[in-house]
């Protein structure tokens, strides 16, 4: 039996020593030590280098300030090779493979157009040069392009990658003190300026007349109102021909319904059913809130004093199903139809037909609208969508 | 052993995987716990469901019989099932949720914008996923027919019956439920037992576990004694390579990853998967050893599966017996509708998805159902069973040489990819249909061929590897696109 | 007899229009453009994060690999069933954890490695 118990332990034995090796790795030691340790020695260093290069790069960029920087910015780099231009020529090269600058005037050209960065093979045909890769970023000053920084090394690397875009921010820093006097900065611009409004001048006019109506009587729900209006108002304000996941429309579409009952109260019954797997599905923007608020504007439209909507997302497996389905006045299925062959409508009917051109675009026609509905029977939208489609991802 | 107790565990079982699957929706009935409803499933629930459709007839019977028959060589199965989740963890987990695919046809459509790729990516998804159903409806039958003496083609038929049923009604409206539960229904029903089992075997002066191996073969345990006895110790690399990487390419295992919200969350469920399973399996082994010593004439009669059912009867007896040996029964049942219902559903997901003018799941259901059902009761008697290692086998050489260079490697084609499945995954079940035809004489050939992941699956990776470098023109457009996707984390979308 | 019948509804789709194919990867195509560059910064996170896939996977095959060989040279039912029956489940769970960890932490170094990236 003993003998037993020691094969165990031999076999346990690389067990327990590799648990203890992984172990082991997770916990690193963390030194303290009163002279700084290797991460702050290297800090102290590049702030060195950097305060030498800083002075002449004050003069402006010319040959003589990039000639004197570049060699301390590729010791700040640590590359084989660092070039500066302006926006005409090469300007300073240091290190080795400067039969590279012959070329390299073409190759960042796209980029003092852009002033985007730019990553390019060297495509050297000397074997020997160590000079394989090459990462480009822009030199800028008030939103100019003045010149580039080019930093080589032997192999792509995204740490180069983004350390030459920090030094060129730095540097352009720097140029930008040198012409301070003859610049000012700009303001930045605002931006408002690409929002497209998606939901009716209506709806916030209504809402904010409800939540002004709570400010002196309920200050507390004004103000959750108004957050979830600001919320609202963010989701439905983003770009357009997006896609989403059904969890944050579900999201907005609660959102949409508080400011609705902030404004009808009772009279307006929602109810819920969610399968939580079909959640994740991704699905164009802003398709089922228009539906939702198609169905509120028919639940609360002329007699009818009350309102209940359900709306339900249920998983049919490859597929996800959402239903949305009011008790209202319905409509007449001639004129629905008229509406969704795009022969006008009233805004409601604009919003059916968006929707349905939509998913049949994105989806194919086999997925448009379903819409079970009467002349004072209520009306149920039915939408199919894919848990997969290529080219379909929410994000 | 008392009928009346086990067939009650059984209804409820079945009644209460019905009901849960209608009522597992989130509902409110105010928007103010709206987003409740609107908030995606955890990791912790939905690794509870993974776990509970993980763990089948295979695991919750099969283990048990092949220790008692084989001895403790056979627990290389459960640690397999186990790895294999590690595996889909370090390669397949946290890039597939982030393609956003649904099924394995979605992804390769993604990753190779090739119709030819996904539809050779189907067939295979819906063979290993029949494969992978006949025995869960023949372990259904074993389990009704030695509990209550019912005929081999009752079982079957009535777990086919309520999983169609339960889709077809639209009862099946959220799975997920429904899989957790049955995860912690599987647990108990195998730790309660096996707790008195225990404590019956101290009672009983704590005998010693017979290291000897009784000869005899059982009807369920995955992958039988073909060709073990020649070569055990290839059979049981064999086992290995297959249940390693197979587990990645299962069609239930790929489709409960779209419930995950995100890649990161995808990671974090399957590390509490892993501990779940893991908890799971510490249980059957107990059975398998218990049984060597007071089962051990069940290897004789071919009967090694039913040692768990059998074994609280044996052991403890009386009206304690007979309710431990239900709950052991429902959890059974719970086993075989578990993992029917989510391959069922996976395959006629598949099954729609191909044949996009099917608007009816339910008759893809059907479709999904019926083949595996005739399979299950034309071939009683033949080692079928086996099926499960040969899904394993299959997809390791096939679905895994995909995902993992789709995943990783961006100079693969859509050529690359049809010849690595056709190769990897077609000689795999070439391999395993010749040995169960019997054809093939005892010795290496029969080891090799009844075990071929060990050749298969490098098969199917060279395959994929060379004929992809030999057509680099055909690197699909959109690679660099779809592995930023499957890689970037979601903070930076 | 009901004087006035209950409003019946009636099922109503569109037409079919002839569909437009949607472009490709629409939602991606800030990441497409990032050309070259996006594609060294994303192939350093994948070329990390198999490194860590790897680490771990070496590590559970030489364990795989070698157990089956040690149990042969052993000939010990009672070591089989320790490792196997008990000792491997927890190993895995902590080698899954590790990983975990470590891809999570590459993730968070490459967001801070993109992050305050010029913007395009």
């Amino acid at each position: 039996m003993s003998g037993e118990a020691a094969a165990a332990l031999i076999v346990l034995g690389p067990l327990l020593l590799a648990g203890g090796f992984v172990l082991g790795r997770r916990t690193r030691p963390t030194r303290t030590s009163d002279v700084g340790t290797p991460v702050e020695r290297a800090t102290f260093e590049t702030l060195h280098t950097a305060s030498l290069a800083a002075p002449p790069l004050r003069a402006g960029l010319t040959e003589e300030s990039a000639r004197k920087a570049a060699r301390r910015l590729r010791t700040l780099l640590g590359t084989d090779a660092l070039c500066l231009t302006d926006g005409e020529k090469v300007l300073a090269w240091d290190g080795t493979g400067d039969h590279h600058s012959g070329q390299l005037m073409d190759q960042v050209a796209g980029l003092l157009d852009t002033g985007r960065d730019k990553a390019f093979p060297t495509a050297c045909d000397d074997l020997d040069c160590p000079l394989r890769w090459a990462v480009a970023v822009p030199l800028t000053v008030d939103h100019r392009v003045l010149g580039s920084l080019v930093a080589y090394a032997p192999r792509e690397s995204a740490v180069l990658a983004r350390a030459a875009g920090e030094v060129a921010r730095w540097v352009s820093v720097q140029l930008e003190l040198a012409e301070l006097d003859r610049s000012r900065t700009q303001l930045i611009e605002a931006e408002i300026k690409a929002l497209r409004a998606q939901i009716s001048p209506h709806f916030i006019f209504n809402s904010l007349a409800a939540i002004a109506s709570f400010v002196r009587t309920d200050p507390e729900r004004a103000r959750e109102l108004l957050l979830e209006f600001a919320d609202f108002t963010r989701y439905s304000f983003r770009r357009r021909g997006d896609f989403t996941t059904l969890a944050d429309e579900l999201h907005s579409i609660d959102q949409y319904l508080a400011l609705v009952r902030a404004r009808f109260g009772a009279r307006l019954t929602v109810t819920l059913q969610v399968a939580p797997e079909v959640l994740p599905v991704a699905l164009p923007f802003l398709c089922l809130q228009p539906l939702v608020e198609n169905a509120v504007k028919h639940g609360l439209e002329g007699a009818v004093t009350r309102s209940r909507i359900t709306i339900s997302a249920l998983d049919a497996g490859a597929e996800a199903e959402v239903v949305i389905e009011d008790d209202g006045t319905g409509m007449d299925p001639e004129r629905l139809r008229s509406i969704l062959r795009g022969e006008g409508g009233d805004s409601s009917g604009i919003g059916l037909l968006n929707v349905d051109e939509r998913l049949r675009q994105v989806y194919g026609d086999a997925y448009g609208l379903v819409i079970d509905t009467g002349a004072g029977a209520g009306m149920k939208v039915t939408v199919r969508i894919p848990k997969y489609r290529a080219g379909v991802h929410g994000s | 052993m008392s009928q009346t107790y086990a067939v009650v565990a059984v209804t409820v079982v079945v009644l209460a995987t019905v009901l849960i699957g209608g009522f597992g929706l989130r509902i409110s009935r105010t928007t103010s716990d709206f987003y409740v409803a609107s908030r995606t499933v955890g990791p912790r629930l939905n690794a509870a469901a993974i776990s509970g459709e993980y763990l089948s007839a295979a695991s919750f019977l099969g283990i048990a019989g092949l220790v008692l028959v084989h001895g403790p060589d056979m627990l290389w199965y459960p640690v397999g099932y186990t790895a294999g989740y590690l595996v889909l963890l370090l390669f397949v987990a946290a890039p597939l949720r982030r393609s956003g695919a649904y099924t394995l046809p979605d992804f390769a459509e993604g990753r190779l914008e090739s119709q030819a790729v996904r539809r050779l990516v189907s067939v295979f998804v819906i063979g290993a996923g029949w494969l992978y159903l006949v025995p869960q409806l023949q372990g259904a039958g074993l389990t009704l027919a030695i509990l209550t003496g019912a005929p081999d083609w009752l079982g079957p038929a009535v777990v086919a019956t309520v999983v169609v049923l339960a889709v077809a009604a639209g009862g099946m409206r959220s799975i997920t439920f429904v899989q957790a539960f049955q995860y912690w229904l599987k647990l108990t029903a195998l730790l309660v037992p096996a707790l008195f089992l225990v404590l019956a075997w101290q009672d009983d002066g704590r005998p010693s576990v017979p290291a000897g191996f009784p000869a005899g073969v059982p009807a369920l345990s995955i992958a039988n004694s073909l060709g073990r006895a020649d070569h055990p110790l290839y059979a049981t690399y064999g086992l290995i390579v297959a249940t390693f990487l197979g587990t990645m390419g299962l069609p239930h295992v790929v489709v409960r990853f779209y419930t995950s919200p995100d890649g990161r969350s995808a990671r974090r469920t399957t590390v509490v998967v892993l501990a779940l399973i893991g908890g799971f399996y510490l249980l059957p082994p107990v059975y398998g050893a218990l049984g060597r010593l007071y089962a051990s004439e069940l290897s004789l009669t071919g009967d090694a599966d039913a040692t768990v059912l059998l074994l609280p009867d044996r052991m403890i007896g009386g009206v304690g017996g007979d309710l431990l040996g239900a709950l052991v029964a429902g959890g059974a049942f719970a086993a075989f509708l578990s993992t029917a219902s989510g391959l069922t559903m996976a395959v006629a997901g598949v099954l729609t998805q191909e044949s996009r003018g099917v608007r009816h799941f339910r008759l893809a259901t059907l479709l999904a159902m019926a083949i595996p059902l005739a399979g299950a009761l034309l071939t009683t008697g033949v080692p079928v069973a086996d099926a499960v290692g040969m899904a394993f086998a299959v997809s390791a050489s096939s679905f895994c040489p995909l995902l993992v260079l789709g995943i990783w490697w961006r100079r693969l084609t859509p050529p690359g990819a049809v010849a690595g499945l056709l190769l990897g995954g077609g000689s795999a079940l070439i391999a395993v249909s010749v040995t169960m035809s019997g054809a093939v004489p005892p010795g290496w050939p029969h080891t090799l061929l009844a075990w071929p992941a060990v050749w298969s699956v490098p098969v199917g990776f060279l395959a994929m590897v060379l004929v992809s470098l030999a057509t680099p023109a055909r690197i699909p457009p959109g690679t660099h696109a779809a592995m930023t996707r499957f890689h970037l984390p979601e903070a930076l979308r | 007899m009901s004087v006035e019948p209950a409003p019946r509804r009636e099922r109503v789709t569109g037409e079919p229009r002839r569909v437009r194919p949607l472009p490709r990867y629409r939602a991606q195509s800030e990441i497409d453009e990032q050309t070259a560059l996006g594609g060294a910064y994303v192939r350093s996170l994948i070329r990390s994060q198999l490194r860590a896939g790897l680490t771990a996977f070496a590590f559970l095959a030489l364990l795989a690999g070698t157990l089956p060989l040690a149990f042969a040279a052993l000939r010990s039912a009672t070591a089989v069933w320790l490792v196997l029956g008990f000792g491997a489940y927890p190993l895995l769970t902590l080698i899954a954890w590790w990983y975990v960890r470590r891809a999570e932490r590459n993730e968070r170094d490459f967001a801070r490695l993109v992050e305050g990236r010029p913007a395009p």
